[in-house]
């Protein structure tokens, strides 16, 4: 089983917190599409054994790309690998980009679950922060996705934003429940370097909540989730039961993907060996070298098995449930309690991990501080 | 055979930093055909990076040219650099003892500064002649009459005639050769006499060994000689003997008035000190040249390696570095909260600095280094007497008697629109007033004692500030007086840290435990629990501080994108938890203790 990410780098406006690598003014949607196309179809022979069960279309703006390109590259996708019949595909949606057209196309096309990037439903947080909807059009959003026929909506919500305060987060949560998304991914910003939001905020034009008020938003929030019927299943991420993002789930299970376009990351088992990959940084750069027909790779990289092992730990303890044994030892022969012996022990003595019989996980103290408890099993 | 003694010119360049020094050597260098433009490095005699960044020449060195004068005759020009700080006044003044004549560059820019005033008059106590020579006349700024001026009512040499040149340009550089050659005297001395070098600096030569830079006075030098050390004593015999053209060069021998280095195979520049003379063991001269001293540290730190596990190499790099440089001392020493380290001493302020930066540059070291100290006198109950250098060996109060101090007797020079605040700067510092003369119009020099404890921290840097770079500044280290000093000590929950300790005057312990406290709590990184930050005189706590607990430590997002960029950042962050110190339960960053150097 493996996930396939597909990346869409086109946004209409850079938000003020953005560091992926998206660009906004570009409208070269057909010869991004075809070099996409050309990259499923020079991977096709090499991994026909991978049998794909989740597909995720994610940006920059997937849905700013007309809807038929959309069906073309999910098209192209079931013909150049096995994806599941029952997969899950999901496609990111700006509320401001979407209509009743591209939603019915999507839904042709396979699509089966919908990530809506709402962030907010306090226009004066969302204006800071340089999103270019409002409440309003997140309200008429998801209208329009349940009116096409999609039961299965994740809605992004933020916290520790400029002009946030701990009720206008806990509203946009709220309101996310009231619309009656399945899914709710709640996350605290990273402020990045080479950002508008870190230019003003270095600046002083504007202020985040302090450590704490972030601290206090992110315990509300969970508090408020988990009363309203979502379970936290990881950090940042809450769903009606049964519906947690499969393909996410993959990551964290440091499971098999891989990635297409550009900037676009993979993790795949070849022969034994556990190897990352990523492509090139620039659509330019991405576009030429499949033009020339070749794999546009900008790094390529084996882990070692004991990386490899940490990495299962890292992405692992993530999730609510922790890290399965069994699964870990059958995959590297060893329990990892007994291979992460001391650092295990020692997050247990400090109360952040808890071991039973089938998994090793973090307490709700351990979830806080997870980087600490992850030094020491490095 | 021995060059003619009528045809050789010994002499230095003296101007402040940035005025322009290395630039006019190198064009001299240029002029006479020494180097050629075209494979010389920007700074020759500047040959160390830090040198080069901060634009002083820290270590001097010389250099031999040849240049044809009008009268046909061709001359040897010994140019012998100097130290231009004033933590190397000692170093200056020998340099200046091996020389004749002075080269004085005052920047039309700019005028004459402090630390300039000093040297010259270190110059003329030499009995050098001196050449004054304006410089960066391409400037539009430019104002060579107001040079003019001030060379002659402030130090009062004549230099309507002085040459305008830029260094820069090279425009007017051949008129200094010219007037080095008819302004300044041959050297003296007699060549049939018992030989008399000075030494003026020393080097270590990975090859060589350490090598004396030397003028000599009188006799004559070759390999084969034995000679003798006046002051240490020592004997070696003489394996090479050269010049500096730039580069060495091995000649047959040295003669009185030349400039040269004497290679003696030499393990440590520790044997070869500045200001010592040199003489033939076999007819040895009768009286060493005086002015000879023992240069002593006056500031003193502890100097501990960021990962424990370094120390090693932290000992290796000390013991290089003191091969080229025997004025640094060190000894091991233990801090609670830093481990293993070294208590060094060093001659001023930018001396440490300078070393500490080379041992991180050149030894490629992560280095912490604690509040620096100087040498207190310390006069205990039962009468006797303790150096102190390190504040965590001070005695406990009750077993003292009273404390001394170093005071540096500190020249400031300024335009009298910052006379105030200098004097307000002096006072906060504790400056005892002495005196204020107009050199000028436009220029004031105030004298004022100063503790020496107070110089270390940040007095240079606050004189230039307030003085918007304008007031220049110049010390020396007078006599020891009583004092009321205390012990600051710093506590982090409820563990006491050494390392933080300072001895301060007890008028500025609250003023300077509270800052501290507060710095430490903005450079201390939160942890799982709540830190108090006490400070304490004795057992009084003075000030108080928290840290506030962490309250997460995870990162938000982690898809398959970022699995390597955040294993990448948990590296980093073990790194970073590497390097820091324990003291008791509290982890703190190195950069703590930096900090607490920059407190006001």
């Amino acid at each position: 089983m493996a996930g396939l990410y597909i990346h869409i780098p086109f946004c209409r406006r850079k938000c003020a917190y953005c560091d992926f690598v998206s660009f906004a003014d570009r409208v070269d949607f057909l010869p991004y599409t075809a070099a996409l196309i050309t990259e499923m179809r020079l991977y096709s022979p090499l991994i026909k054994e991978k049998s794909f069960d989740t597909v995720f279309i994610g940006g920059g703006t997937p849905s700013l790309l007309p809807a038929g390109l959309i069906s073309r590259i999910l098209d192209e996708a079931r013909e150049c690998f096995d994806v599941a019949e029952d997969a899950e595909i999901t496609i990111e949606c700006n509320p401001e980009s979407i209509d009743e057209i591209k939603l019915n196309e999507y839904k042709a096309s396979g699509v089966n679950r919908l990530s809506i990037g709402m962030q907010s439903s306090d226009d004066k947080v969302l204006a800071a922060i340089g999103r270019i909807h409002d409440k309003a059009r997140s309200l008429s959003a998801y209208a329009l996705a349940e009116n096409a026929g999609f039961t299965n909506i994740n809605i992004d919500i933020m916290h520790g934003l400029p002009l946030q305060s701990m009720e206008s987060y806990l509203d946009s949560v709220r309101l996310a429940s009231e619309l009656g998304a399945q899914h709710i991914s709640s996350y605290s910003l990273i402020l990045e370097e080479h950002t508008r939001l870190y230019d003003e905020v270095v600046s002083g034009k504007l202020a985040l909540p302090d450590e704490d008020d972030t601290a206090d938003m992110q315990d509300a929030g969970i508090t408020l989730l988990e009363s309203l019927g979502y379970k936290r299943y990881e950090i940042s991420n809450f769903a009606k039961a049964g519906f947690e993002c499969r393909h996410n789930i993959n990551y964290w299970n440091n499971g098999d993907y891989l990635g297409l376009g550009v900037n676009a990351h993979s993790a795949l088992h070849i022969r034994d060996k556990w190897v990352r990959f990523r492509n090139h940084e620039t659509i330019e750069e991405y576009v030429k070298t499949l033009g020339e027909n070749k794999l546009p790779l900008a790094e390529t990289q084996e882990v070692e098995r004991e990386d490899e092992m940490f990495e299962c730990i890292m992405m692992g303890l993530r999730k609510i449930e922790g890290v399965n044994r069994a699964e870990f030892e059958k995959r590297f022969g060893i329990d990892p309690v007994e291979q992460f012996a001391a650092a295990v022990s020692a997050a247990a003595l400090d109360g952040m991990m808890e071991v039973t019989e089938e998994r090793m996980k973090l307490t709700r103290r351990g979830l806080d501080f997870q980087n600490e408890v992850l030094l020491n099993f490095m | 055979m021995a060059y003619p003694r009528e045809l050789i010119r010994n002499f230095c360049i003296i101007a402040h930093i940035d005025h322009g020094k290395s630039t006019l050597a190198d064009r001299l260098m240029e002029r006479t055909d020494t180097v050629s433009s075209r494979d010389m490095a920007d700074q020759l005699l500047d040959s160390m990076d830090i040198e080069r960044e901060r634009g002083i020449t820290i270590k001097s060195t010389a250099v031999q040219m040849f240049y044809k004068h009008t009268d046909g005759r061709t001359y040897m020009l010994n140019l012998i650099d100097t130290p231009g700080h004033v933590d190397f006044t000692y170093e200056v003044s020998r340099a200046l003892a091996a020389c004749d004549g002075a080269v004085l560059i005052v920047d039309a820019t700019q005028g004459i500064e402090a630390q300039t005033l000093a040297n010259v008059y270190l110059a003329v106590d030499n009995g050098l002649e001196i050449l004054p020579v304006i410089n960066k006349i391409d400037l539009p700024s430019a104002d060579p009459e107001n040079a003019i001026r001030e060379i002659e009512d402030i130090i009062g040499l004549p230099a309507e005639d002085a040459p305008q040149v830029s260094a820069k340009t090279g425009l007017n550089v051949e008129q200094v050769l010219a007037r080095i050659v008819t302004d300044f005297p041959a050297p003296k001395g007699e060549a049939d006499a018992p030989l008399r070098a000075l030494i003026f600096d020393s080097y270590y030569d990975n090859y060589k060994g350490a090598l004396s830079y030397v003028r000599i006075m009188d006799g004559v030098v070759r390999p084969g000689d034995r000679i003798r050390f006046m002051h240490t004593g020592s004997e070696f015999d003489v394996t090479e003997v050269g010049v500096f053209s730039p580069s060495l060069k091995p000649v047959k021998e040295l003669s009185a008035g030349e400039v040269g280095y004497i290679s003696a195979s030499i393990k440590s520049v520790a044997e070869t000190k500045v200001g010592d003379t040199i003489t033939l063991a076999e007819n040895p001269a009768k009286e060493p040249l005086h002015g000879y001293k023992q240069a002593n540290p006056m500031v003193f730190c502890g100097i501990y390696p960021a990962d424990g596990a370094e120390y090693e190499n932290l000992r290796e790099a000390l013991e290089k570095l003191i091969l080229n440089d025997a004025s640094i001392s060190y000894e091991p020493e233990t801090s609670q909260a830093l481990g293993y380290g070294f208590r060094c001493g060093f001659l001023g302020l930018l001396h440490m600095e300078i070393a500490q930066e080379r041992l991180e540059r050149e030894f490629d070291l992560d280095l912490v280094t604690t509040a620096p100290s100087v040498i207190y006198r310390v006069i205990l109950t039962d009468g006797t007497t303790v150096m102190i250098d390190n504040p965590a060996n001070l005695p406990s109060p009750t077993d003292i008697e009273r404390m001394e101090e170093p005071m540096c007797l500190s020249h400031i020079m300024t335009p009298p629109e910052y006379v105030g605040t200098i004097m307000e700067l002096c006072q906060e510092k504790r400056g005892i007033f002495s005196d204020m003369v107009y050199l000028e119009q436009s220029r004031v020099k105030l004298t004022y004692q100063i503790p020496l404890n107070e110089i270390i921290f940040d007095f240079f840097d606050s004189l230039k500030s307030r003085s918007r770079g304008y007031a220049s500044f110049d010390y020396e280290i007078s006599d020891y007086v009583q004092s009321d000093l205390v012990k600051l000590d710093f506590l982090l929950n409820g563990d006491m840290c050494d390392a933080l300790s300072t001895i301060v005057h007890r008028d500025k312990a609250y003023a300077k435990g509270r800052a501290v406290a507060e710095k430490l709590q903005e450079v201390i990184p939160r942890q799982q629990f709540e830190i108090p930050i006490q400070a304490a005189i004795g057992g009084k706590i003075i000030a108080r501080e928290t840290v506030r607990a962490l309250r997460k430590d995870v990162l938000a997002k982690c898809y398959g994108g970022d699995i390597t960029r955040k294993k990448k950042l948990l590296e980093k962050q073990k790194e970073g938890k590497k390097r820091m110190r324990q003291i008791g339960s509290v982890e703190l960053p190195s950069e703590a203790f930096m900090s607490v150097l920059r407190i006001n």
